[in-house]
Parts: structure tokens; C-alpha cells; sequence
């Protein structure tokens, strides 16, 4: 017979660690993962400089540093009346510009925003902006992640 | 064996015709051929009629945007202001000419003042809706607006290039969107 067969008050000792240890373990799985740093980054972002109630466009590279995909679904300003992701594009020599509703961006992948291309349009600015100022931008993504951009203003 | 010094005197007839295929490198613009005197372009400015037939002796560089055209003109006068400082002294003898095709919005204060934004001896003028109508005919260019025109934001749908004229007022190349300041620079000297 085995110890524990043997000994009642020894296996009611070690039948209640076992069931520590299991609720120990299923505890350890119910709590939330640790924080990880964020895994979409903004960088090199700037706007040209406009005057209030008019126009501006804003660029930067938007890199997702995780191997998860996310989507940008909106954008926003305090400073504008409204924004919105666009791409310029020339269609048989009549430039237009095309609404883009979601971005997705792949795991270790970056999308660029640049003149010419895609852009944030920002219109019904509330106040001009001039050069060495700064406006703020907020990135709203499907996985609910939202960025805070500070955007640096250049002259024209 | 031909002494080396005696090789390049041999190629010296040549040298003409060297010469003449590095003046004729393409230019990197869009060349129209056959040239054609430019089509009429009359317009309100600021400062009274702005005529293109006055503008003789200089080479012109003309965009038709908006004021509210958040990308494409800003890049391309941007990339003028630029071409401009490159051209240096010769500069003098170009005008740079952006008119608005958004009479609903823009005025020619409007236009003058954002020419001037980006270098002070730009032209900003602007067409009206009769001036709108013949000027996209007899440019042969489309201009519409997108999205709802009751609201403020709403865009338009413009020439995409840079139409370049000689001093003869002739329409001679036009310049994609992109073309570099260099390039842009480079063409205008280069246009005879």
C-alpha cells in the first residue's frame, strides 16, 4: 500500500495542495496578459502650413512593429472640422482624389503617407497654422487601439 | 598602331555631331508635336485681366488647381517655388501662373494670395464659371467637383500636369505630377 493509502491525514495534505496547484494554474489563466508595448508607431509626421478655414494635408509613416494586422478605420482633429484619409490620383491627366474608408496594415509592415499619395486631409481648419507650430491627430483603429499624433506644421 | 593623341584628333569631326545628340537628350516634361501656339487663356485677376497672350518673352509655367486642393497643388507649387531658386538669375525671365478652377470658392484676392504663399512673384488668378466653360474647351481638360458641393470639403477634380509655354507662346511640353524641381529647372533652361 502506498503512503498516502496509509496515511488518511497525509493524503488529505497533499490532495489539498494538488488542488492549489490546479486552481493555482487556472488562476494563472484567467488573468489578463501583461502590457505590451504598443505595436503601431507614427513617425516623421507633418503638415504644411494653412490659414483658418482653409485646407491641409497631413503625411507620416504609420508602422506596425507587431506581427498582428490591425486597420485604420478613422481619423481626427481638434483643429478641423473634418478629416478623413484620401489618395491623389492621376486618371488619364485629371487628378481626383479617392476616399479611402479602412486601412489595413500587415504585421511588420509600414504604410506612407506622402504628397502625391495617400494623405489625411484636414478641412474647416479652426485656426492657421504656420511653421514651427504644432496640431494633434488621433488615429482610431479597429482593434481599438487609438494613437495621439503631435504633427509638426512647415511652410508651404 | 595610331598614337593615342592622333586617335582623338581623328574623332574631332566628329564633334559636331556629338553635340548635337547631347542638345537633343529629351527634355523630361511630355513634348507636344507638332507645336502649336498655346490656346486663348483670358481670366480675372486681382489686379484687372489677366491675359496669357501677354506674357510673350517669358516662359510660362501654368496649373489649374484650387485653394482648398489640400495636396496636388500645394506639392507642385512647392516643387515651382523650388525649380524657381534653381533657375537663379534666368528665373526673371518665367512666370509661374496657378489658376484657380473653383470660381465658388476661391476669389482672385483668393488665388493671388495663395500664389504668394509660396514665392512672392507668382501669379493666383481665377476663372469664373463662363471663363471655367471655355477654358476647359479649348484646353480640352476636364474639371468637376467631387463630393458634395454644399458642404465646404468637398474636392475637385483638376488637370493633373503643368502646362509649359515658350517664349513664343508656343505649348510646348507639359510636366506630370513629380516631375522634380530639378528636372522642372533643367527644362526650362533648356527650352529654346
Amino acid at each position: 500500500m502506498s503512503a498516502v493509502c496509509g496515511d488518511p491525514s497525509r493524503a488529505i495534505v497533499l490532495l489539498a495542495a494538488g488542488a492549489l496547484a490546479v486552481g493555482a494554474l487556472a488562476c494563472g489563466r484567467a488573468e489578463p496578459p501583461p502590457p505590451t508595448a504598443p505595436t503601431l508607431v507614427v513617425r516623421d509626421a507633418w503638415a504644411r502650413s494653412a490659414d483658418s478655414g482653409g485646407t491641409t494635408a497631413v503625411y507620416f509613416v504609420l508602422e506596425n512593429i507587431g506581427t498582428i494586422a490591425d486597420t485604420l478605420r478613422s481619423v481626427g482633429s481638434p483643429l478641423a472640422t473634418n478629416a478623413g484619409v484620401h489618395v491623389s490620383m492621376d486618371r488619364r491627366g485629371t487628378m481626383q482624389m479617392v476616399s479611402v474608408r479602412s486601412l489595413p496594415v500587415s504585421g511588420r509592415d509600414s504604410v506612407v503617407f506622402r504628397p502625391l499619395a495617400t494623405h489625411v486631409m484636414l478641412t474647416g481648419l479652426r485656426a492657421s497654422i504656420g511653421a514651427g507650430d504644432s496640431l494633434s491627430l488621433t488615429l482610431d483603429f479597429t482593434s481599438g487601439t487609438t494613437l495621439a499624433v503631435a504633427v509638426a506644421v512647415r511652410q508651404p | 598602331m595610331m598614337p593615342s593623341g592622333r586617335r582623338g584628333l581623328a574623332l574631332l569631326p566628329l564633334l559636331p555631331l556629338l553635340a548635337t545628340f547631347a542638345c537633343e537628350a529629351p527634355l523630361h516634361g511630355n513634348e507636344y508635336d507638332p507645336v502649336s501656339p498655346a490656346p486663348t487663356l483670358e481670366l480675372t485677376a486681382a489686379a484687372g485681366t489677366f491675359r496669357l497672350s501677354d506674357l510673350r518673352d517669358t516662359t510660362v509655367l501654368l496649373y489649374f488647381g484650387y485653394t482648398h486642393c489640400p495636396d496636388v497643388c500645394p506639392t507642385t507649387l512647392t516643387d515651382w517655388a523650388k525649380a524657381r531658386r534653381i533657375l537663379g538669375d534666368r528665373a526673371a525671365a518665367v512666370r509661374f501662373v496657378f489658376v484657380s478652377v473653383d470660381p465658388a470658392r476661391d476669389t482672385p484676392l483668393l488665388a493671388r494670395a495663395y500664389a504668394r504663399q509660396f514665392d512672392s512673384t507668382f501669379v493666383g488668378v481665377v476663372a469664373n464659371e463662363e471663363q471655367l466653360t471655355r477654358l476647359t474647351r479649348d484646353w480640352g481638360v476636364a474639371v468637376f467637383t467631387q463630393g458634395d458641393p454644399r458642404r465646404d470639403d468637398y474636392g475637385i477634380g483638376h488637370p493633373s500636369r503643368t502646362y509649359v509655354i515658350d517664349r513664343r507662346g508656343r505649348l510646348r511640353l507639359n510636366h506630370s505630377p513629380g516631375t522634380t524641381p530639378e528636372q522642372i529647372a533643367d527644362d526650362v533652361r533648356r527650352l529654346r
